[in-house]
């Protein structure tokens, strides 16, 4: 991984472990290994004549398990790389800019726990608002006004364009418009609704910062 | 040799009508247009678009939906090379050196030697189709569970070349690929392997959603770690297409990327996979500094997309000639054929040969198409990446949520590419290579089945895989290859294991 | 240059959706396709919903949820609203074979929906590779009762319906053949004609063009008449082979609780539909037969589901296939 090599020289370290990264490493293929033997423990493994469900898991976990053992003891015996730092921050806010939008784009029970469907209309700028949190530059103003053109460019692209069954909005959305809209032009208005409200959110707040032109620019071309 | 002009002629009569020259155009811009989203591949591409062309007579909705699947391939290895998610397996090798590229502003070269290379391989592939299609039909027959084994025995083999990093960790990356490859229902007896007793996971892990995960997802987590290299892409953007330097490093990778590439997609079980990994490892062979892989050389885009695209072409052969899909494309091309009244089976090309060879041409075109559409589109995709990254990432993120979301309509599929996505940015942080998982996990799943068929035909007996001569020579050009890849290290023996 | 203009109005979107409806249907209907699009349910689904668009005026939108032999998607529409906006296109497998195959299933096929009628079926064939020594379905019998598992039969996976349709011929003809997986039908062929396996037994959709191309042999088609299709292929009955009549049924359902005058339209729509000779020739052509007139009725369709459960839960299960 190229991200080795763009710090400094790694740091000896002292105590027995000289490559903290192979250790970490072989720990996880151990523990990926057992696993997977835990898992299938209850299958059957069969034989070459009619090989069961478990023979080929089963060896290829044993072959995981080595390759981390042999990582350990290696790392006890030659120097390496040292753990890089982590930052809980970015897989965090990725992660949980995915997981809204999973359980916001149609309903989701799992158990007891469900989510009402409230389709793209509310899950793509959950996913870029909450996402956008990922970093420590993120900015409220710029990340809503990129909600605010992305989403209803993908409503237009994906739900009108394609005609894609991706949910779009609550189906109780219809009937703030006129009964006798069809779904599309709903969809279209709605869309028209986020575009303009992003061009009045562009306008009105550009003097306190220099805008992102080409964001809004490029988005409608993705 | 006169069937020959002749065919071709009947073909580009066809393919070059109005009607039909616009629908390829309109199939490969659309196509491209949606393959560009990331995590949307061929197969999504087409299948979302199948109803749009329902209105339109076979002949020419086929040469449509041919130009999508260009379209959208091509649209795969753009994303692969601007923000590294590889739409489908072959656009992986894409990725390694081609993201590489564009982070050192060499996006436009990388996408141009790409479309470029792609289109000489159209060309040759075409003509291969026309003039060799039929016999080279015998070819695929004579490929039976044991051979496909042996083949993806080397397949994997490929896998250690490619990686860069230790060897040792690359195999436990395979290992590991192979192993998540083996999640879901077994094929053979119905019974559920380690899934939690979870129902999303019984029909196993899809491609997709592991690789936008420990590529896509893992890449932003990890450059939103690296505050001070992720913006490097803003800072050069450098030539647009390339120059003669670039065309003299990569017309050799090219032309043995398309023969390659060729002879893979004839396979019916999806050897055209195979294809992009294979000249890869040739080129990072015969390069004569073959640290460079990985790090921007662009004998690792020119060789693996030619490739790719050639064995894109040649696996239209078993469907035209015999009517099996050697892949899941393929097979949506069957139901699109089907749908249109054209049951496709070895009768197509003397029942409809306008059809048959209509598309035929038709490719060749889509090929010109793709080249007209896509290199104007360079600019324009290179200037996207001068958009800041803290506004890329969260838009690029919902684009991955809404392309893998669309592919099977799945909320837990988006959450998996979350999940996957930390499973990535950890093996990233302990340093292991995503590459040999995934691509271990392609061939996994191909590999064990056909091992058991193998074995459930030969009843048993192992010997059945150096008794079959094609099986035994694939086995020793992958042991061959295998003691080529080691040797270095045996050689330098000291800390091989530990460098990169 | 006609067709260019109107991919490129269904591509803008441009295609108006009717809007005046004050009843139902008002918006566009969501049709579960609980395959991969390509596939043989697939292709009879949109067939019959283009048409059905039309009678019903709003658009079928085909929604392809695969997964589980079928069942994934099932269980979803079978849980979404009631309301004739989301229907789906059940099958022999997922509404017939499931409740064997899925212990744990999420839906009782002949309790959980409400039917609307069958749209088409496709036969089964028995075919096996052009080399087998045997040239009629009676030589084929003797030749599969002496040898034993010597013979390998090729499915195209657990749950899939060249699965449970071989089950049930090995359990017809009580012969135990070696049974070899495929990850669907393609490959499954391809070693067929590659002579790597012996036989199967599959749609006719599927094998019809190998068996005119000549590059397997089909013995009989498991169906009371003989298919204009494959007219030289004689029937299970007349080969002497009694008690194997299967077909691939595709049905559209609805979710239970749906209301009677949304059922009622539907299934007119479907009956129309079906009625159609454009609609109809694409389904011939495919191999495909039309349902008779109770078939097409929702509570022959009830029926039908009943009967296929009761026939496939005991051979199923006595072959041991579970795919839990």
């Amino acid at each position: 991984m190229s991200v080795l090599h763009e710090g400094p020289e790694p740091p000896r370290h002292h105590g027995p472990v000289r490559a903290p990264q192979s250790l970490a490493g072989g720990i996880l293929l151990i523990a990926l290994a057992a696993l997977a033997l835990w898992l299938t423990r209850d299958l059957d493994q069969g034989t070459l004549n009619a090989m069961g469900p478990a023979m080929l898991p089963r060896w290829l976990a044993i072959g995981v398990g080595l390759s981390g053992i042999a990582l350990l003891v290696l790392s006890f015996m030659k120097d390496g790389d040292p753990l890089e730092r982590w930052s809980l921050r970015g897989p965090v806010f990725v992660i949980g800019a995915i997981v809204a939008f999973a359980l916001t784009i149609r309903p989701f029970s799992f158990g007891s726990f469900a989510t009402p469907g409230l389709g793209l209309l509310f899950a793509g700028p959950l996913a870029i608002i909450l996402g956008g949190y990922a970093t420590n530059e993120a900015r409220l103003r710029d990340l809503v006004l990129l909600a605010l053109s992305l989403t209803p460019f993908c409503m237009v692209l994906f739900g009108d364009l394609l005609n894609l069954p991706i949910p779009v909005f609550p189906q109780a959305l219809t009937g703030l418009f006129p009964a006798d809209w069809s779904q599309k032009a709903v969809l279209r208005a709605t869309a028209g609704i986020m575009a303009a409200a992003a061009v009045i959110l562009f306008l009105t707040t550009r003097n306190r910062r220099p805008a992102p032109v080409d964001v809004a620019d490029h988005s409608g071309r993705i | 040799m006169g069937d020959f002009f002749s065919n071709l002629s009947l073909g580009f009569g066809v393919a070059l009508s109005l009607q039909n020259l616009g629908l390829a155009f309109l199939g490969c811009l659309v196509g491209t247009l949606i393959g560009v989203l990331p995590g949307v591949g061929p197969i999504a591409t087409i299948a979302m678009l199948l109803p749009i062309t329902f209105g339109l007579d076979p002949t020419g909705a086929l040469i449509m939906l041919a130009g999508i699947y260009y379209g959208a391939q091509y649209g795969g290895s753009t994303t692969a090379i601007l923000v590294n998610i590889p739409g489908e397996a072959t656009s992986v090798v894409t990725a390694l050196d081609g993201h590489q590229m564009a982070r050192q502003g060499r996006a436009g070269v990388a996408l141009g030697i790409a479309a470029i290379g792609s289109f000489f391989a159209g060309t040759v592939a075409t003509l291969v189709i026309a003039a060799l299609g039929a016999p080279l039909t015998k070819l695929a027959l004579v490929f039976g569970p044991t051979e496909y084994f042996s083949l993806m025995v080397m397949g994997l083999v490929f896998a250690v070349v490619l990686a860069r990093g230790s060897i040792l960790r690359a195999v436990a990356m395979i290992l590991v690929g192979v192993l998540l490859s083996t999640v879901g229902t077994d094929l053979e007896t119905g019974e559920e392997r380690m899934t939690f007793g979870l129902p999303f996971l019984a029909d196993g892990i899809d491609f997709a959603v592991l690789a936008m995960g420990i590529f896509g997802i893992a890449e932003i987590m990890r450059n939103l770690d690296h505050t001070e290299h992720r913006d490097v892409v803003r800072q050069a953007i450098g030539r647009l297409l390339p120059n003669k330097d670039d065309f003299r490093q990569s017309y050799k990778p090219v032309i043995r990327g398309t023969l390659i590439g060729s002879i893979l997609g004839i396979l019916p079980g999806n050897g055209a996979v195979l294809g992009p990994f294979a000249s890869y490892t040739l080129e990072k062979k015969l390069a004569k500094d073959p640290r460079r892989f990985g790090r921007g050389a662009i004998e690792g885009v020119a060789g693996p997309e030619s490739a790719n695209n050639a064995g894109a072409q040649t696996s239209f052969i078993p469907l035209l000639t015999l009517g099996i899909p050697p892949n899941a494309v393929m097979a949506l091309m069957v139901g699109a054929m089907t749908i249109h009244g054209i049951i496709p089976g070895p009768q197509v090309m003397t029942k409809n040969p306008t059809l048959f060879w209509g598309m035929i041409a038709s490719m060749w075109v889509g090929n010109l198409m793709l080249l007209v559409i896509n290199l104007p589109l360079v600019g324009m995709w290179v200037r996207l990446l001068k958009v800041p990254y803290r506004l890329m990432f969260p838009a690029i993120l919902m684009f991955c949520c809404i392309g893998i979301y669309s592919i099977n309509s799945l909320p837990t599929d988006v959450m998996f590419i979350g999940l996957f996505g930390f499973v990535g940015y950890v093996l990233i942080k302990f340093g292991f290579e995503p590459a040999p998982l995934l691509l271990g996990f392609v061939l996994g799943k191909l590999m064990e089945e056909n091992l058991r068929r193998a074995l459930i035909i030969s009843r048993g007996s192992l010997e059945t895989f150096i008794e079959r001569p094609i099986s035994a020579g694939l086995l020793a050009v992958a042991t061959i290859l295998l003691v080529i890849a080691l040797l270095p290290s045996i050689r330098k023996g000291r800390d091989e294991v530990f460098t990169e | 240059m006609k067709n260019v203009v109107m991919a490129l109005a269904a591509v803008a979107g441009l295609a108006a959706t009717g809007a005046q409806a004050q009843n139902y249907p008002t918006r566009p209907i969501t049709m579960i396709v609980p395959f991969a699009a390509g596939g043989p349910t697939d292709v009879i689904a949109r067939i019959v919903g283009d048409h059905m668009s039309r009678t019903l005026g709003q658009q079928i939108v085909v929604e392809n949820v695969a997964g589980a032999g079928g069942t994934t998607g099932i269980t979803r529409a079978a849980q979404s609203q009631p309301d004739g906006y989301t229907i789906m296109m059940g099958h022999m497998g997922t509404h017939g074979a499931a409740p064997a195959l899925y212990p744990n299933l999420k839906y009782d096929p002949a309790k959980d929906f409400a039917p609307i009628g069958v749209a088409a079926g496709t036969p089964i064939v028995i075919v096996a590779k052009k080399d087998f020594p045997a040239n009629d379905l009676k030589g084929f019998l003797e030749y599969l009762k002496t040898n034993g598992d010597k013979v390998n039969m090729a499915h195209a996976g657990v749950g899939s319906v060249s699965h449970s349709t071989g089950i049930f011929f090995n359990s017809v003809v009580k012969v135990k053949p070696t049974m070899v997986a495929y990850r669907g039908t393609g490959p499954a062929l391809n070693d067929l004609m590659g002579n790597t396996v012996d036989f199967m037994t599959d749609q006719i959709v599927n094998v019809a063009p190998q068996i005119q191309g000549n590059n397997i042999k089909a013995f009989a088609i498991a169906t009371p008449e003989r298919s204009p299709v494959l007219p030289n292929v004689p029937t299970t009955k007349e080969a002497g082979l009694d008690g194997y009549e299967v077909s691939a049924w595709n049905a559209v359902f609805a979710p239970k609780g749906t209301p009677p005058d949304v059922v009622k339209k539907l299934n007119d729509a479907l009956v129309k539909s079906l009625e159609d000779e454009n609609t109809k020739k694409r389904l011939l052509d495919l191999g495909g037969v039309l349902p008779s007139a109770t078939e097409r009725t929702p509570e022959g369709l009830q029926k039908l589901v009943e009967s296929e459960v009761a026939r496939w839960t005991p051979v199923l299960k006595a072959a041991g296939a579970t795919a839990e």
